[in-house]
């Protein structure tokens, strides 16, 4: 930080050497440019010794180059221009490179996390395959084991929890979602299919108008349904039912998963999106579905939001924008 | 189906280990792989029935090994991926590997692929046969006519021709880009929602409840697969 400070006053220092040294065999402006030179040298080191030697440049260009020369006297009004000048052109070029670095540095943290977590899912992917691998074929051949059962249960909640890392890191990267035109119901079978398990003791009813369109990423809105449907699966008593239903308004395809659960709190429903939040029951899970779920919906411009149901329970609604007209599917008809 | 010999290349220890054991107790021969340079040998010397292709290998692309098995013989290929690789899994389906598995995946996923790929490379399931039949359905090609338990079924020529196309390789997944080509042909093949839209369509009049699939299953990010029991 020093050492930005001193070649910010040896630039001056130089400009205003050279400056006297060939002085009488160039005019006054090319002075003032030599040290806008040194303001853009001092300026690599950041806001604060670009200033600096915004400063000292007035100061020195006063006192070495107005006339009267070697007094702080301004013996015209235009040198004011001058030194507006100098200090603009300290105080922009530092702001500019302060504001590279910072991007710089995110840039760089970005990539940082994103490649740590890509390489610890990869890494953990493995070993996980093998376990689940080798856990299913002793399992073949025992008649009932609880304690296979129990290992490929485990495996199976730790690859899903894996599968909701690399999405949020996918949102949060940046990475823009792939948007195509899907029926949701083509999106919700395979939710269905993998919440087989979760879902075994709650009644699903769907309430969806033929062939509802949504512009979507199809990978990323599976992961997005599928956090909310386990979610409701796992904070409402056995037996109680999950409500989907689904319609375009506006534009923008709306999905609402609704269930008769005990219901959230005010002060539940402000936190629930949060990271690593898990709600006041001792239910296993990282608190990541929901928050994976927002950032999903964000990602599409969209938005997930949570209300108390009428009757008791509580009421998922996800509102996803078009990102282009609906295509016109009667122009392909047959 | 046991006695056939199936070529694993795999890098991982546990994972090889995993595939040799359970293949093993069903019967199968195997031949080992954990590079591709082994591989490419492997399938000179070993005429592998079927192979389990991991596609993230040490040496080299998995792809290029595919192109090269599928230009000397015609032994089913299934690809080895994980859940956020739906890119690999449909170029390397496109570029002729019969079926793919998630990571992870039990025995039971792993045996069902290889029944069905050695069942489609012996010709039993891709067949010109007039009636072709797939569970309760049953689609008669020279009469143009479906039904489902008995159930006569009106289907548009173009949600017949996705049918018929699915029940020539019933068990195998098909890509976007596969049934694409076939039911609309070459200059459609990015036109994905068209396809989206009649597949909705055909599970309404085939399926008993759209929204869970029995027979008509999406894989998602990479196509659709009619289920053969």
């Amino acid at each position: 930080m020093t050492r930005a400070y001193a070649r910010a006053a040896l630039a001056i220092g130089a400009a205003t050497a050279i400056g006297i040294a060939i002085g009488d065999r160039i005019t006054i402006a090319d002075n003032a440019m030599l040290y806008v030179i040194a303001i853009l040298v001092a300026a690599l080191g950041g806001r604060g010794p670009s200033i600096a030697a915004a400063a000292m440049s007035v100061a020195a260009f006063d006192f070495f180059f107005v006339p009267p020369r070697y007094t702080f006297a301004v013996s015209d009004t235009r040198f004011i221009i001058t030194f507006s000048v100098l200090l603009v052109v300290g105080f922009a070029s530092g702001g500019v490179i302060t504001r590279l670095r910072e991007t710089a540095v995110r840039a760089k943290t970005e990539q940082l996390r994103n490649a740590l977590l890509s390489s610890v899912s990869h890494d953990l992917r493995t070993p996980l395959a093998a376990i689940t691998g080798m856990a299913t074929t002793l399992r073949e051949r025992t008649t009932d084991s609880v304690e296979l059962d129990t290992i490929i249960g485990e495996a199976r909640r730790l690859s899903a929890l894996l599968t909701n890392l690399l999405a949020i890191t996918k949102v949060e990267g940046g990475a823009a979602p792939r948007r195509e035109w899907i029926p949701l119901e083509e999106i919700l079978g395979p939710v269905l299919v993998r919440l087989d398990k979760e879902l075994a003791d709650h009644p699903v009813t769907t309430a969806l108008p033929e062939t509802l369109l949504a512009h979507v990423d199809p990978i990323l809105f599976e992961q997005l349904l599928l956090n909310l449907l386990d979610n409701a699966a796992k904070h409402t008593p056995a037996g109680t039912a999950i409500e989907l239903s689904a319609k375009r308004e506006a534009a923008a395809a709306i999905v609402k998963i609704a269930d008769r659960g005990p219901g959230l709190s005010a002060d539940e429903r402000a936190k629930v999106f949060d990271k690593f939040y898990r709600g006041p029951t001792s239910t296993p899970g990282a608190g990541l579905g929901l928050a994976v779920s927002r950032g999903i919906a964000l990602a599409h411009g969209g938005t997930v939001e949570v209300s108390a149901r009428d009757g008791g329970g509580t009421t998922f609604t996800v509102r996803i924008p078009d990102g282009e007209p609906v295509p016109d599917l009667e122009a392909e008809a047959e | 189906m046991s006695g056939d010999t199936i070529l694993i290349v795999e890098d991982e220890v546990p994972m090889r280990r995993f595939l040799c054991s359970a293949l093993a107790s069903h019967g199968f021969r195997i031949v080992e792989a954990s590079t591709l340079a082994q591989a490419e040998r492997a399938a000179t010397y070993a005429r592998p029935d079927a192979v389990l292709l991991d596609l993230g290998m040490p040496d080299g692309d998995g792809l290029d090994l595919l192109k090269l098995l599928r230009a000397r013989s015609s032994a089913p290929v299934i690809v080895l991926s994980a859940r956020d690789r739906e890119d690999e899994k449909v170029r390397a389906l496109d570029s002729g590997a019969d079926d793919y598995l998630t990571k992870p995946f039990g025995t039971s996923e792993l045996l069902a692929r290889i029944r069905v790929a050695l069942r489609h490379s012996r010709g039993q399931a891709v067949t010109s046969d007039v009636v072709l039949t797939v569970g309760p359905i049953r689609i008669d090609q020279t009469r143009h006519e479906v039904t489902v338990s008995n159930q006569r079924v009106h289907l548009t020529p173009t949600e017949f021709r996705m049918l018929v196309f699915l029940a020539r390789h019933a068990g195998k997944v098909l890509t976007h880009r596969q049934l694409l080509h076939e039911v609309w042909g070459p200059r459609n093949a990015h036109q994905t929602h068209y396809l989206r839209v009649h597949m909705a369509a055909l599970r309404r009049k085939l399926e008993a409840d759209p929204t869970r699939p029995r027979w008509l299953t999406t894989e998602p990010g990479v196509g659709y697969r009619l289920v053969d029991e």
